[in-house]
């Protein structure tokens, strides 16, 4: 593959071989797209190279993202001299991980060049690691990946999101034809059911109430999962949201406003004065007893987040999760810990709130998170 | 359209239009209007998206139709829909007449008896090729997206009742998203597609100027400096274009010359549309001040 513009004859050959170039590097450039440029091209674009450069831009890009890939690309095509090849060459080889990976995997897919082998080529890059990093545990993410895991995640919960918000909604409009009334309308018109009345079943007021916990040994999780809950909000429209260690904090408000970071602020001031213990059985016990009346009505489906390493007493637990597994549709405990191999929940806490828990699953990584959403479709 | 031969063309019509574009939006725009490719923008609120579709049709004195979409938009709110009540009274009024059944079917279904929804109006125009403009499409659901598929490729929409309507002038289509959700790729390699961010201090200076030509230049200047530097900071909503000539609008209606702590006060509303926000800014002494 000629990489660079003046290894090309024409302009044409110029084009195509670019739109080549950039479709190994991610980008999402089929047949379609090389025909347009060629045909932008020919409508007088190309008498300055900036018009030339934008006009590539609109055709091979689809996001933000791409268009900084392109534009180094375009430099490194266009502006590449035989002379500082050799230089330009190192460049090229330190571009990082992600852009080697992508042209290795794109070599062993073959020259066959039909569109549809490259339409899955811009994920190809990212697809290996967005897999690998949904895998990973929160705690052994680094700072770097962490930005790229948020991304994803946002991205993955805003889909769920829709999907639970879809699903409720087609289930609304399904509504039989009110006969009764149509008919009684229709006299009017003489006998004609002009106007169709129909009797919608009334959404049924969903609840999910979330607690986390937020103690020292939860730290790396509660970030993600404090994440996790704002975008549930966008589904359950009446969620309560509570964090909890030593006390327990309602943070429901601060979450329908969308102020992630006011939340992770308090969190941070508060940190300071907790010892680090968690006393799960108390707190569960001030939000039976504080909120309880209020939010633990029309069943609601109950989502506790926490590895269950109780410092207080076990049996306070046991019986705090029997009080509100009886006014639950469905008690869900997320325990991070579940995610390692080996582990078991024989830690008394965990040992004593099990009985009342009707779903026990793992939360340490985005894909067990994901999980969740065939619990929740039923909730 | 076929007047402008060339980006800059575009860019100095543009500018007669009262709308202050670069380079690149012109090239982009050039292309859509020669490629006859739909162009898709994309950026944060308030940076002129939905504007370039009104000054496009105004520039190539075409209507404009718009489809504003929301979540639940459907094929009969956007594409077509027959008119039920009609067709009713239809079938009452052929009940004497000697019609086979099949004969009244077709005419029960015809042109007559078709509700057109912007979609269909756009490709039915008879004089000329109107503006379409699909706003905010990242807030209709993913299903609808491929409504649009048909149209967006061969201009044209399939009516089963019907059959294909081919467009008889091929409209120019614009879509907007504010990205609150990624678009399918379906959808994103039948557009050109164009980014559009905040503006630099000097463009946007410039796009104030060209909507409130009266406004002084130290509050221009202290105005928008005033708005970038809020841009930089981590706020629940972010002040865009708009934003900023209504908030210079508002600070010339009541007399100001310059940006002051009075100022500030009596006006922020305007400029920041959450309680949170001006909150933080009362509270404190933005830098703009101290110059």
């Amino acid at each position: 593959m000629k990489i660079q513009a003046f290894s090309t004859n024409s302009l044409t050959e110029s084009i195509v071989a670019f739109a080549q170039f950039v479709r190994s590097h991610g980008l999402n450039v089929g047949m379609q797209e090389t025909q347009d440029a060629l045909l932008a091209a020919r409508a007088g674009l190309l008498t300055s190279r900036l018009g030339l450069k934008h006009a590539l831009r609109a055709l091979f890009c689809t996001s933000p993202e791409e268009r900084l890939i392109y534009d180094r690309l375009f430099s490194l095509y266009w502006d590449t001299n035989p002379i500082d090849l050799r230089e330009n060459k190192n460049k090229t080889t330190t571009q990082g991980a992600v852009l080697k990976k992508t042209n290795t995997t794109l070599v062993l897919l073959g020259e066959g060049k039909t569109p549809d082998t490259y339409k899955n080529a811009k994920t190809v890059s990212g697809a290996n690691e967005t897999e690998l990093l949904r895998k990973t545990d929160f705690t052994k993410v680094s700072e770097v990946e962490a930005r790229k895991l948020e991304e994803i995640a946002q991205r993955l919960f805003r889909e769920i999101a829709m999907r639970l918000r879809r699903r409720m909604k087609e289930s609304k409009t399904d509504g039989k034809v009110n006969l009764r009334r149509t008919i009684r309308r229709s006299l009017s018109y003489g006998g004609e059911p002009l106007e169709l009345f129909r009797r919608a079943r009334k959404p049924k007021k969903q609840r999910l109430i979330v607690l986390l916990d937020v103690s020292g040994s939860m730290d790396k999780y509660s970030f993600f999962l404090l994440r996790f809950i704002v975008a549930l909000r966008q589904h359950f429209r009446q969620l309560e949201a509570f964090v909890f260690s030593t006390t327990l904090i309602r943070i429901s408000k601060a979450i329908q406003c969308n102020q992630i970071d006011t939340v992770l602020d308090l969190l941070n001031q508060q940190a300071n004065n907790w010892s680090g213990g968690t006393k799960i059985g108390e707190c569960l016990e001030t939000f039976y007893d504080t909120y309880g009346k209020r939010t633990l009505n029309g069943s609601p489906t109950v989502i506790i987040l926490s590895d269950g390493l109780e410092t207080g007493s076990p049996e306070k637990l046991g019986e705090q999760m029997q009080r509100i597994h009886r006014r639950a549709k469905k008690v869900v405990w997320l325990n991070p810990l579940k995610g390692m191999t080996g582990y078991e929940p024989i830690a008394r806490g965990m040992a004593a709130a099990l009985p009342s828990v009707d779903e026990f699953k793992a939360a340490h990584n985005l894909n067990s998170l994901l999980e969740l959403e065939t619990i929740l479709a039923n909730a | 359209m076929d007047s402008l031969k060339n980006s800059s063309e575009i860019l100095a019509a543009l500018e007669n239009h009262q709308y202050v574009a670069d380079d690149e939006l012109a090239t982009v725009l050039f292309l859509m209007l020669r490629l006859r490719k739909p162009l898709l923008l994309e950026g944060p609120p308030g940076v002129g998206k939905t504007e370039i579709a009104l000054v496009l049709s105004d520039l190539l004195q075409t209507p404009l139709i718009r489809l504003q979409c929301y979540e639940g938009l459907d094929v009969n709110a956007a594409v077509y829909e027959w008119n039920y009540q009609k067709q009713l009274l239809g079938i009452r009024l052929q009940e004497g007449s000697d019609l086979s059944v099949a004969e009244k079917e077709k005419h029960i279904f015809g042109p007559d008896y078709l509700l057109k929804r912007p979609l269909l109006q756009s490709i039915t125009n008879d004089t000329q090729s109107p503006v379409l403009l699909i706003d905010e499409l990242d807030r209709s659901d993913e299903e609808f997206e491929a409504f649009l598929l048909e149209l967006l490729s061969a201009f044209q929409i399939s009516i089963p009742e019907i059959g294909t309507i081919k467009a008889t002038h091929k409209p120019y289509i614009i879509l907007t998203s504010n990205r609150t959700r990624e678009l399918s790729d379906a959808l994103k390699r039948r557009c050109l597609y164009h980014w559009i961010d905040y503006p630099s201090l000097d463009k946007e200076m410039a796009i104030v100027h060209k909507r409130l030509p009266h406004i002084e230049t130290q509050l221009l200047k202290q105005v928008v400096d005033f708005v970038q530097e809020l841009r930089q900071r981590k706020l629940a909503k972010t002040p865009g274009i708009s934003e900023t000539i209504d908030w210079a609008e508002s600070l010339m209606a009541l007399g100001y010359r310059d940006v002051n702590q009075k100022a500030i006060q009596q006006t922020l509303g305007s400029l920041l549309k959450s309680v949170d926000d001006i909150r933080l800014i009362h509270n404190e002494n933005p830098s703009v001040l101290n110059q």
